[in-house]
């Protein structure tokens, strides 16, 4: 499948989203989903506001750079409270226990980070690239417990030096069926959107 | 100069986007956000002008793009806003506050010190001394310029804020 507009965009990265969903139920070992919330072409500005303004409380997640079949800058970010109930929910302990980011919190977050994100910008490159793709290269990831705007700044500057615009795909999770405040976003390299031949305009589901 | 108004006001406190430059004179707040971008203050205190500029690159290298993305444009912008606040050259310092580096990857030369470096020579250009710092680390940085006072405070995420 080689798309050349917004909708095969559009199709790939909910595919990849199904993955994930899946990985991410397995994961958690209870009923869970990634959905493809928005899939749009944005100012530098108001990318590195996606996760919250200038007053928003700084956020917990992980960040990751990826190379090979896919490369672009990926974030799992979530509230601390969202952040510390996935901790708790992969760790195998109650609701609530978790009340602050130690070594076994942080590694929590690191791994759902790597292993959903992975299982989603997997599916995308087999779906971009088909029996060539050769799988995704991911950065160690990175624990993030910071300002919204400083981590979304990250994901972009390695782009800004080639326009003023990025494409983002974010996402938000939902366990037991109820959204909670945790979601990657996916800012694709323009080397990924030339091969789309992405024009960009908003899309959402 | 249709652009200077929405530079200029007297007073800000919305954070200033990305690779953009705010100006005022007198009173206000600016402030913005910094990972590896570059907070960089340039304050006359006698003639009580203030600028910050959110720099994210080190050079335009022709690009056009607003002046206050690149180190190497973003300084001579600042200067021409600054005169034009005071109505007379200004005599400025400088302050600079970010260029960490936030994800661990990519090779060569982290993105946050290349800024930090091309804005060291960028000043050294124009005669500008920086008299502060708060660079590097791997954490983001809330960076605040009280116009007033010229007091400079840095935040970084569970440390006790920082003044420059």
């Amino acid at each position: 499948m080689m798309p050349h507009d917004q909708d095969g965009l559009a199709a790939l990265f909910h595919a990849g989203a199904a993955q994930a969903s899946q990985t991410l139920a397995a994961w958690l070992g209870r009923p869970a989903s990634m959905l493809i919330d928005r899939l749009a072409r944005v100012s530098l500005t108001d990318a590195v506001a996606v996760l919250g303004g200038a007053d928003a409380e700084p956020i917990c997640g992980c960040g990751m750079q990826v190379t090979g079949a896919l490369s672009g800058g990926l974030v799992l970010a979530a509230t601390n409270a969202a952040g510390l109930t996935l901790a708790d929910l992969i760790l195998d302990r109650p609701v609530g226990c978790s009340r602050e980011w130690g070594e076994l919190e942080r590694s929590a977050v690191i791994e759902t980070a790597n292993i959903v994100g992975c299982s989603y910008l997997n599916a995308i490159a087999a779906g971009l690239h088909g029996d060539r793709a050769g799988g995704i290269l991911p950065s160690p990831p990175w624990f993030i417990h910071d300002y919204p705007a400083a981590v979304m700044e990250a994901a972009v500057v390695s782009q800004a030096a080639a326009s003023e615009t990025v494409v983002l795909a974010e996402s938000a999770f939902r366990l037991d069926g109820v959204p909670i405040r945790c979601g990657l976003v996916f800012v694709p390299d323009q080397s990924v959107l030339d091969l789309f031949g992405a024009t960009g305009s908003d899309r959402r589901p | 100069m249709t652009d200077l108004p929405d530079r200029m006001a007297g007073f800000h406190s919305d954070a200033i986007p990305i690779g953009e430059i705010r100006a005022a004179r007198d009173s206000g707040l600016l402030r913005t956000f910094v990972g590896s971008c570059v907070a960089l203050v340039l304050q006359d205190r006698r003639r009580r002008v203030a600028a910050l500029a959110h720099v994210m690159l080190p050079a335009a290298n022709g690009r056009h793009a607003p002046p206050g993305k690149y180190a190497d444009t973003a300084v001579p912008e600042m200067l021409r806003l600054l005169g034009m606040l005071a109505g007379e050259p200004v005599a400025c310092t400088a302050k600079l506050a970010g260029g960490a580096k936030m994800f661990a990857f990519g090779a060569g030369l982290p993105i946050g010190d290349q800024n930090v470096a091309a804005l060291e020579r960028a000043l050294a250009l124009v005669g500008i001394p920086i008299t502060a710092r708060a660079c590097g680390g791997e954490s983001g940085r809330r960076v605040a310029v009280d116009v007033a006072t010229g007091v400079v405070t840095v935040e970084m995420v569970g440390r006790a804020i920082e003044t420059l």
